[in-house]
């Protein structure tokens, strides 16, 4: 399964000129900063935008081919699309919503497929509600429930989270894992989050400044010292592949074993052998050319320093091979005068505190 | 005073309630597909056809009277027609009475259904588009449901200022009981008949009766409606 | 804007405003006789054109006219009973009488009043026959009894269409809308569309007659001297130019 998008687009102020492939490994997602125009492109393959030229094309099938003249009607293209206000109609309940995606999908989905999709989301006890009765947790996930029920070849979500408060994301996001590990839909997910992205995604498009700045895994684009600026600084960080190795049920940890070694986070309820994806946030990392002793962080890791990052300030960012993955520390050239850190260097990264997201890695690499 | 109505006088309240039904429905696709129109498509003639829609809000009613008169009189081109070929006469019928009243109130009918429509997020119809559904499915599907209750408010009002019309209707059709004397009309010859007064009296209140009348139930089904469409 | 209203009210009033209401049948003849007086008499003329029962109305609701004309005597007798007219000054102006008309274009055999169903051929499935209301319509009323005296009105009765005056009725039978219609003989030299199908016996209805009178608080020197034109030589020469016959004194 595979999408290929190319186009360009002249906007008020600018002009978007993006091309890129998707689909292959699951959810990719579109990252880039407000206004880079990551909804205009799926609003491109959705068929909501129609640019000056373009091509998109889903499996081989041509959905849009603006030298040829063809345009495929949104209608038809059966594309499942999340916005990020949800969009509910009002005049029908949940479950009026629901079929009315279900009554115009081709094939029509089983009804054990609406049933599977209704316990999937949680959307049992609402399809009698009307939209104004939900909330914003509630309506995104009947959104979702909706596009689903469209039979879609692709999963459009807009920034589906931008529009709730924390909790309700958090209460969101699970549904959204099960999503990507459940369904056989490729997904594109567009945020400007790169939390969410680091959690949810495979692959990442990154967006700037009118073009695509980036394209590829996510744990080696988001590991990238050139493309800080547009990772986000502050929340810049790798993303790493592991499997859980043991759980100690004593002191509740658990120990996530990956190319470069272990790392042993706080009480995770996960089975051994089951794939993770773990975040390490740059700042969260320190360095040492010695292996420290007596030191609460439980992660002293070896491994070697590829590059520097230099830029205006104190700070300086530092990009390790770690096994066969990498890792990002953000330190200060202060403490790199002091160490005389230089790239080639073998030394100890000590992480204290690690985000965690779960995967469990289905993904049929088709 | 009597209140009891006299034959004709009931003649004329059932006269005027068929006739402003009529008109109303008759209207009513029309005002739907002109307001849809108007209300979001960009169209060469666009003002133009705006401005034809609303031309019955500021001419006297009587100068429409008389435009439909050159238009389907008998020796009118179209009235002819009309005559010769389908054997149809709208002067002196209550079929013509109820042209009059449509073609006058059609304003209020465009209005609030544009108005309506126009209230309606674009982006419900975009999010129909995504779930399989052609412009003319969003239009069933999604516009026309949530834009009932203007619907519905326009054709009320509609009915209600049909009930009134008078100018138009006795200058096209002229003044037949039983045909084109509606409750103005009847109003008019009473007042002008000698000993006509409370004849006169009686007809009007019964006009003030069905105008609050109609009101009454429009806010009625209007807050039903509301309820329904989820605002 | 009031200001300047008042002013020439009281200039007008000064001069002494002649007002005419008269009955539309006479709207031709009275200009005329209006247009020839000022000739002689400059002074203010006004006047007004409607039905005698508008305009009886509106005199009984305190317009300001200083002369009535009538086209019936009863709407003259309504005011009289009420001391809205002075009746020293009345008189009869004129007489009329009915026709029966139909459009020129047509060509229609000439009608024959005595036959059985007269109007059957003109009518047809769908025709109608315009008359003046003959609820409060003058020539209406007189429609009405001619037709009544001649035992035609249950057949027609529901095929009419009643206008608001007759000139009206003679629109409708002009613009073919009606195939026929029954109006004043002075109202066939207003439209060169209709054409007389055939005269209603003056012994069919009641006597129509048009009298005049001064309003009362009216009687200005100059109404007065208005209503003797009227009434005199030239008045009755353009009134009978116009088509209108003698009447019988009071």
């Amino acid at each position: 399964m595979s999408i290929t998008v190319r186009f360009r687009h002249d906007f008020p102020g600018f002009s978007l000129n993006a091309a890129f492939e998707a689909g292959s490994n699951g959810v990719t997602a579109l990252f880039g900063p407000s206004g880079s125009g990551k909804t205009s492109c799926i609003n491109v393959i959705a068929g909501l935008l129609s640019p000056a030229e373009g091509f998109v094309s889903i499996d081989g099938e041509i959905l849009l081919d603006t030298e040829q003249g063809y345009n495929l009607p949104a209608s038809r293209r059966r594309v499942g699309y999340v916005f990020q206000d949800a969009r509910l109609f009002p005049h029908l309940t949940v479950s009026g919503n629901l079929d009315y995606a279900a009554r115009r999908a081709r094939p029509r989905p089983q009804s054990s497929e609406r049933a599977a999709i209704i316990e999937m989301l949680g959307l049992g006890h609402l399809l009698d509600r009307h939209p104004r009765s939900l909330s914003g947790g509630e309506k995104q996930r009947v959104a979702l429930g909706r596009a689903l029920l469209t039979s879609p070849r692709v999963l459009l979500l807009d920034e589906p989270l931008a529009a709730l408060d924390q909790g309700r994301k958090a209460e969101i996001l699970p549904y959204l894992e099960t999503l990507r590990d459940e369904r056989r839909v490729p997904v594109i997910y567009v945020s400007h989050a790169i939390d969410e992205v680091a959690r949810l995604a495979d692959d990442i498009v990154l967006l700037n400044d009118g073009g695509v700045a980036a394209e590829g895994p996510v744990e080696e684009v988001l590991s990238r010292l050139d493309l800080f600026p547009l990772t986000g600084r502050f929340e810049a960080g790798a993303a790493l592949r592991a499997t859980v190795a043991s759980q100690d049920a004593q002191t509740q940890m658990t120990e996530a074993r990956f190319s470069g070694g272990s790392i042993w986070i706080p009480g995770l309820a996960s089975e051994i052998g089951q794939p993770l994806r773990l975040r390490i946030r740059a700042r969260d990392v320190m360095l040492a050319r010695t292996a420290p002793d007596a030191i609460s962080a439980n992660n002293i890791l070896a491994a070697t320093i590829t590059e520097f990052r230099e830029e205006p300030g104190p700070y300086l960012d530092v990009r390790l091979a770690c096994g066969d993955s990498f890792l990002l520390a953000r330190i200060t050239r202060m403490s790199r005068e002091r160490l005389s850190l230089e790239p080639g260097d073998r030394v100890f990264a000590i992480i204290k505190s690690v985000s965690i997201e779960r995967a469990t890695s289905e993904r049929t690499k088709a | 005073m009597s209140f009891t109505l006299s034959d004709a006088e009931i003649e004329a309240v059932i006269l005027s309630l068929k006739i402003s039904l009529v008109a109303v429905l008759v209207a009513l696709p029309f005002a739907i597909a002109v307001a849809w129109l108007l209300s979001r498509h960009r169209f060469p003639g666009r003002s133009v056809l705006d401005a034809i829609v609303h031309m019955p809000l500021v001419l006297p009613p009587v100068v429409m009277g008389y435009l439909l008169l050159i238009t389907f009189g008998a020796r009118a081109p179209l009235g002819r027609w009309l005559l010769e070929t389908f054997d149809i006469r709208l002067v002196f019928s209550w079929t013509g009475a109820a042209l009059a009243a449509a073609i006058v109130t059609f304003p209020f009918q465009v209005r609030a259904i544009r108005l309506a429509m126009e209230a309606i997020d674009p982006g419900l119809t975009q999010a129909a588009e995504t779930l399989g559904a052609n412009a003319w499915d969003r239009f069933v599907s999604i516009i026309l449901p949530l834009a009932a209750p203007g619907i519905l408010a326009g054709a009320i009002t509609a009915f209600a200022a049909s009930l009134g019309e008078f100018g138009a209707i006795i200058t096209f059709v002229s003044n037949i009981p039983g045909e084109t004397r509606t409750l103005p009309l009847a109003i008019y010859t009473a007042i002008q008949t000698p000993g006509g007064e409370e004849a006169a009296a009686r007809l009007a209140i019964m006009a003030i009766t069905l105008a609050f009348a109609g009101l009454f139930l429009s806010e009625v089904a209007a807050r039903k409606l509301r309820a329904i469409v989820g605002r | 804007m009031v200001l300047g209203l008042t002013l020439t009210a009281t200039v007008c009033r000064a001069a002494e405003t002649v007002t005419v209401f008269a009955a539309a049948s006479m709207t031709n003849a009275v200009e005329e006789v209006i247009s020839r007086f000022e000739d002689n008499m400059p002074g203010g003329i006004r006047s007004s054109f409607a039905a005698s029962s508008t305009l009886a109305r509106q005199i009984e609701a305190g317009a300001p006219a200083s002369v009535f004309i009538s086209a019936n005597s009863k709407w003259m007798d309504y005011l009289q009973d009420r001391g809205l007219i002075n009746p020293g000054t009345r008189r009869n102006l004129a007489s009329n009488r009915l026709v029966v008309i139909g459009a020129r274009s047509e060509t229609t055999l000439p009608i024959n009043l005595g036959g059985t169903r007269p109007f059957a051929m003109l009518l047809g499935d769908r025709g109608r026959m315009a008359i003046g209301d003959p609820a409060h319509v003058p020539a209406g009323i007189y429609a009405r009894q001619a037709l009544e005296k001649l035992g035609l009105w249950k057949d027609v009765s529901n095929r009419l269409a009643l206008t608001d005056n007759v000139r009206g009725a003679l629109t409708l039978v002009a613009r073919g809308e009606t195939p026929v219609g029954i109006v004043y003989a002075t109202d066939v030299a207003l439209s060169d569309q209709v054409r007389v199908l055939t005269m209603l016996s003056p012994a069919s209805h009641e006597a129509i007659l048009y009298p005049v009178a001064l309003v009362s608080g009216g009687e200005t020197t100059s109404a007065r001297e208005f209503l003797a034109f009227l009434t005199g030589l030239e008045g009755a020469a353009i009134l009978r130019k116009h088509g209108f016959e003698e009447a019988d004194g009071l």
